[in-house]
């Protein structure tokens, strides 16, 4: 099986020395001390002396929340210098110059820079597994709620990746990657709310349909078919997705949508990343 | 082997490169010379399939370059002028990246990496982090990596440059090394006596147009009407001086100290009857020379009389 020796090289460089482990040390020990802090608040309860379901709900939106906002801010630094980053040190021609192709070099380094948040993820399931000590959480939801953050991810890191492939400097394309997803999360709602107001007079009870593009309604949606009202933790998010009735839910359709933006990005990365690309129209001249 | 026609590159109103044409043939040096600027590392990109020509012809071994540029990929290796490394890779693994790429595998690939790590003079760098290596090491790494999936073409972007004299000779070692395995190589450098020294052919670009090519004496005969002969004498200077104008091929004689210089319109034969004439009348001379001129007066003139 020949792996993409981009993305092995990557994982070679990005996994040797001790940063690697370090930062997930680190993370694991922030969100075991979230975990035992809410079971701990939880038992403590001098009112209660049951186990509570709901007690393990709240755990686990507490940690879904955590590992989402996680998403949300670090895909953006990891990928928007993936290419730029090369450019940057003269190290992109070289391979260029190659004979693999534009796409795998654009796929390699973004699985190579999503390998680290997946890692992350991944290595985080055993914190989340103490939900089940106390009931009221599936495994399939849990693997929902993760394939969920795999395409988030995946489809921030696309973002990253053809912003560092358009523009030179990496702190270029890392402020308009942000700049993208503060549009995608708090912008559109934005946009939904003066909508909303202006078109229907401030009645939150129909669902907009730019809040598919949003991850936090994708989100949240998703906590909510898991686990009704008690997972809407976003004012408004629940009329929202109630209001959104349709074939799919509004995560699925957000899932949908981050596929066909993703692979829509990670082409026109592919495109743009060929040197020759304006061969085609050199070729059509020559046609003529 | 390697064929441009025409070739046109445009960066927005600026020609960069303006209808150059050159032709390399297998197992050449050639030497592309010009001043900065001139468009050599555009005409060399363009050629790697690094940038899009505006227009012209560009053929490696018959295929299109321009059209085939994916084929055309696994028949030269580039080193350009500046480039980076990848720091936390080893230097075996730095090549093994690159041998990946082109699915050389196993023991195959061990092997290769040896043999390449010994042409370049760098097998006791092996386990080496590449960022530790000096900037001459790492010149010579680049090389190596160029030459990973043994292409028949070697594009090198001034090879040399900020390497010390010791490394210098080092490289040009190594080039005339891969010249003897077969390889062709375009060479660009702004030293130009280690060009003449290497190469058989050479191409004199100025602002993005060709403005001299072929073999280093042919340029030497296109640029330059006439020889110049310089003869030392120990002793009765002026009487050699008469001696050599009464030849009608010797012109704009020049005495110096114990030196006489002349240009000079003829071939061995008459340069021959010169000297004769000069020992047969008891002129003691201790030297009898052709003066050669070399790369960079011929690319000192080409290029001034350009901006003329």
């Amino acid at each position: 099986m020949n792996i993409n020796p981009v993305l092995l090289k990557e994982l070679k460089v990005r996994m040797r020395g001790w940063r690697a482990a370090a930062m997930i040390a680190l993370y694991l020990l922030i969100l075991a001390a979230v975990a035992v802090f809410i079971i701990y608040t939880t038992y403590m309860n001098p009112y209660s002396s049951t186990v509570d379901p709901q007690a393990s709900v709240g755990s686990y939106t507490v940690l879904a929340i955590f590992q989402f906002i996680l998403i949300l801010f670090i895909v953006p630094a990891l990928t928007a210098g993936a290419i730029s980053g090369e450019r940057e040190k003269q190290t992109l021609d070289l391979v260029l110059c190659t004979r693999l192709r534009p796409i795998s070099i654009i796929l390699g380094k973004l699985f190579a820079s999503l390998s680290q948040i997946i890692l992350l993820i991944a290595a985080s399931l055993p914190v989340f597994s103490t939900v089940f000590l106390f009931g009221g959480i599936s495994m399939m939801e849990i693997l929902q709620l993760f394939g969920f953050y795999a395409v988030t991810a995946l489809t921030i890191g696309t973002i990253g990746i053809y912003f560092s492939v358009s523009l030179k400097r990496t702190t270029a394309a890392t402020v308009l990657t942000y700049g993208v997803v503060a549009f995608m999360t708090l912008g559109s709602i934005f946009i939904t709310v003066l909508y909303l107001g202006m078109v229907y007079n401030m009645s939150y009870d129909k669902f907009f349909p730019l809040l598919y593009i949003n991850p936090i309604a994708g989100f949240s949606s998703l906590l909510s078919g898991q686990f009704g009202s008690s997972a809407n933790f976003l004012p408004g998010f629940g009329s929202a997705n109630a209001a959104a009735k349709g074939l799919l839910e509004p995560w699925q359709v957000n899932i949908l949508f981050d596929i066909g933006l993703s692979v829509l990005l990670a082409a026109l990365s592919a495109y743009k990343i060929n040197p020759v690309r304006k061969g085609i129209a050199v070729l059509w001249k020559r046609k003529k | 082997m390697l064929t441009i026609k025409n070739l046109c590159k445009k960066y927005g109103r600026n020609l960069a490169v303006n209808n150059l044409s050159l032709e390399v043939r297998p197992g050449e040096i050639y030497g592309f010379v010009g001043p900065n600027g001139a468009g050599k590392t555009t005409t060399m990109k363009i050629i790697c399939g690094l940038l899009s020509a505006t227009s012209g012809d560009i053929t490696l071994d018959g295929v299109d370059v321009i059209r085939d540029y994916k084929k055309i990929k696994e028949k030269l290796g580039y080193m350009p002028d500046f480039f980076g490394v990848y720091d936390d890779l080893k230097v075996h693994e730095y090549l093994e990246f690159y041998a990946s790429i082109y699915h050389i595998k196993g023991s195959r690939r061990s092997k290769l990496i040896d043999d390449l790590l010994e042409l370049v003079d760098l097998t006791g760098k092996k386990e080496a982090y590449v960022d530790s290596l000096s900037r001459g090491m790492k010149q010579r790494l680049c090389l190596a990596r160029s030459l990973v999936h043994n292409p028949g073409l070697l594009v090198l972007d001034e090879p040399a440059s900020g390497m010390d004299p010791r490394a210098r000779v080092e490289m040009k070692e190594i080039l005339r090394n891969l010249k003897s395995m077969g390889k062709t190589i375009i060479i660009s450098s702004h030293i130009l006596p280690e060009l003449a020294e290497l190469c058989t052919s050479i191409g004199i670009i100025d602002k993005g147009r060709m403005v001299v090519s072929g073999s280093v004496s042919d340029i030497l005969q296109q640029v330059y009407s006439k020889q110049v002969i310089r003869v030392k004498v120990l002793d009765k200077l002026e009487e050699a001086a008469l001696i050599m104008r009464e030849f009608p091929f010797v012109d704009k004689l020049n005495v110096g100290e114990n030196t006489l210089q002349a240009g000079f319109e003829g071939g061995e034969a008459e340069m021959s009857r010169v000297l004769a004439a000069l020992v047969n009348r008891q002129i003691p001379v201790a030297s009898f020379s052709q003066l050669e001129g070399n790369l960079e007066d011929i690319f000192m003139k080409v290029t001034k009389g350009e901006e003329e």
